[in-house]
């Protein structure tokens, strides 16, 4: 009893404790890898001359940059942990905050390009797989074509060209829809390659040959037995496919003129504004070792072949 | 070396499906464009004239842009840039995937743990945000660019290699080679990989358009090169603003850009579906 208790703990731990190291090790590398500008902050904005010397002073003593690296990343450590960011040193105003505003558009998009692609992703291959000899086949081998050679990023601009400027059908600036139906694509294409594959070789398998002797319609074989069993792979990839829509969206929303993550971390390395950039950097990538950390548990609990 | 892993026998086992063949002849047109260069341009690509954001005339075939460079001259003296900074990017993830991994996988368990950890790292960090936030820390600029695009694209190149190697220890040539009293080191070095270097460079071939795309992309967001410099990316840019006056200026790189990770993609997806007859990936 305990030993099996064991055996199905252990492996969740040992997912948790990589997610850990990782959270850990993204954490520490945003602090130092600010530390690696010859000078400091401080400094580059002297050059730069909105800063005499006084000010330089007054400054580094406030951001306590006079002080030792160990102590510096202690209490740095200590108010993000707390969920604190600090101040953005070009507008003054509390980084959370202005993450939170540009957090928006990011997630909106983000969600909406997942959206579409679970929903591409997962039906074409399911259609394609229930009707074998029609045209969904042709899609799914469309869609995983698409997604491999047509960037996300050529594509976007080439619809602003012809959607907002030559036909005007949509404005220049802010619109959602067209970005996200483009990450969407790239999303679906990814999904839709692998679930199809993974589909025809489950196809094969005994207990599919017995429903179809049973006399099982197409629909209840497709969706009953070899969907479930495929369905695995859509939630392993769950998390890769969430850190590209959401990275997607970056650059996207800078195309379509969003304002989002990825223009206020532009306008922040443009500014040299290094704190706002840590932020971003330390919130996306943790959004991305839990969305990884939950696909690797759920994966475990969904499929008992993984980890025994 | 009877362990046939170069890209080239996996080709010719089957025939060449036409897209393939599509995708061959844009690389080929790519490369010949980029050696011959400043041969091809019909004018400087970086003289500056009155006649800006000009429409397509027999002057200049594809217009000038908004400071009345021609459009044409610059995409041809920026495809050899283009491809150049891509394929630095991608060489330098190669050069770091595999060599930091295989000397790992040399020096035993603990080294290999450590060395991948950090390689788990870089890749829980997505390639932009990862280029991103390296171009902030050090100073925007093609080097940086192509330095941060080569560690957030190491990984790719570290998976494959353990992957590979693997599969390669366990064949019976290692167990020779151990026998006879080879090191791990000579072993993996002068043994193992010249078997996983057409793994190797099946994912260079994947990662290059990928890395090509991104250089663009850090150009077009303001962090690559330097603007005067052509490359697709940066022409992208310039011309995004004047996308009504003069749409030739956008379309020709954005077209460009296009065309060539459309034919490096299907060549990099051709030759990794040779590799692969089970259709599996080997990494992500």
């Amino acid at each position: 009893m305990n030993g099996r208790l064991v055996r199905t703990l252990l492996p969740i731990g040992a997912d948790v404790f990589r997610s850990l190291v990782i959270a850990v090790g993204i954490v520490v590398f945003s602090f130092f890898l600010i530390r690696m500008i010859p000078g400091d902050i401080v400094d580059v904005m002297g050059i730069e001359g909105t800063l005499t010397y006084g000010q330089q002073d007054a400054m580094r003593e406030s951001l306590g940059l006079d002080r030792g690296w160990w102590t510096q990343f202690t209490a740095w450590l200590g108010m993000v942990l707390g969920g604190d960011f600090g101040d953005s040193l070009r507008y003054g105003t509390p980084i959370l905050n202005l993450l939170r505003v540009a957090m928006a558009p990011t997630l909106i998009l983000g969600a909406s390009a997942l959206a579409i692609g679970l929903t591409l992703g997962i039906g074409l291959p399911v259609l394609a797989c229930v009707f074998p000899k029609s045209i969904f086949v042709a899609l799914v081998q469309f869609i995983t074509l698409w997604s491999i050679v047509v960037p996300t990023f050529s594509i976007g601009i080439l619809s602003v060209i012809v959607f907002a400027v030559w036909l005007d059908w949509i404005p220049a600036i802010g619109n959602i829809i067209v970005p996200a139906i483009i990450l969407g694509m790239d999303t679906a294409g990814t999904l839709a390659k692998i679930l199809h594959e993974d589909m025809v070789d489950t196809e094969r398998a005994a207990f599919v040959r017995t429903a179809r002797a049973k006399g099982l319609s197409r629909w209840r074989i497709v969706l009953r037995h070899i969907l479930p069993n495929a369905l695995t792979v859509v939630v392993a990839l769950f998390g890769i496919l969430l850190a590209g829509a959401l990275t997607g969206a970056i650059t996207t929303e800078v195309v379509f003129g969003l304002p989002g993550l990825g223009t206020l971390t532009l306008q922040a390395i443009q500014g040299r504004d290094y704190p706002v950039v840590q932020a971003v950097v330390i919130w996306l990538g943790l959004t991305v070792v839990v969305a990884n950390l939950i696909s690797d548990l759920v994966q475990r609990a969904l499929d008992p072949r993984i980890g025994r | 070396m009877a362990v046939t892993l170069s890209p080239s026998a996996a080709l010719r086992r089957k025939r060449i499906p036409p897209l393939t063949t599509t995708g061959i002849a844009i690389v080929a047109l790519l490369i010949g464009v980029a050696l011959l260069g400043p041969l091809l341009t019909p004018h400087d690509p970086y003289q500056f004239s009155i006649r800006m954001n000009e429409s397509p005339s027999a002057d200049h075939l594809l217009g000038t842009d908004d400071q009345g460079h021609d459009v044409l001259s610059r995409l041809i003296s920026g495809t050899r840039l283009s491809l150049m900074f891509g394929a630095g990017a991608a060489l330098i993830a190669l050069g770091i995937g595999a060599a930091l991994s295989l000397v790992a996988l040399s020096f035993g368990r603990i080294v290999e743990i450590g060395v991948f950890s950090g390689f788990d790292l870089i890749r829980a960090l997505p390639g932009i945000l990862f280029a991103l936030a390296f171009v902030a820390a050090f100073e925007p600029g093609a080097t940086s660019v192509m330095m941060a695009l080569g560690v957030s694209f190491s990984p790719m190149f570290a998976m494959i290699t353990r992957a590979t190697w693997r599969q390669q220890m366990a064949r019976p040539y290692v167990a020779a080679a151990q026998v006879l009293g080879a090191s791990r080191i000579r072993v993996n070095a002068v043994h193992v990989l010249p078997n996983i270097t057409g793994a190797l460079v099946t994912q260079f071939a994947i990662i290059l358009p990928r890395c090509i795309v991104l250089e663009s992309v850090m150009s077009f967001l303001g962090l690559g090169v330097s603007p005067e410099t052509p490359t697709w990316g940066r022409m992208i840019a310039n011309a995004t603003q004047y996308t009504e006056a003069a749409p030739h200026a956008v379309l020709a790189p954005i077209l460009a850009l296009s065309v060539a990770t459309f034919g490096m993609a299907l060549v990099g997806d051709a030759m990794r579906r040779g590799f692969d007859p089970d259709r599996r990936r080997i990494a992500a």
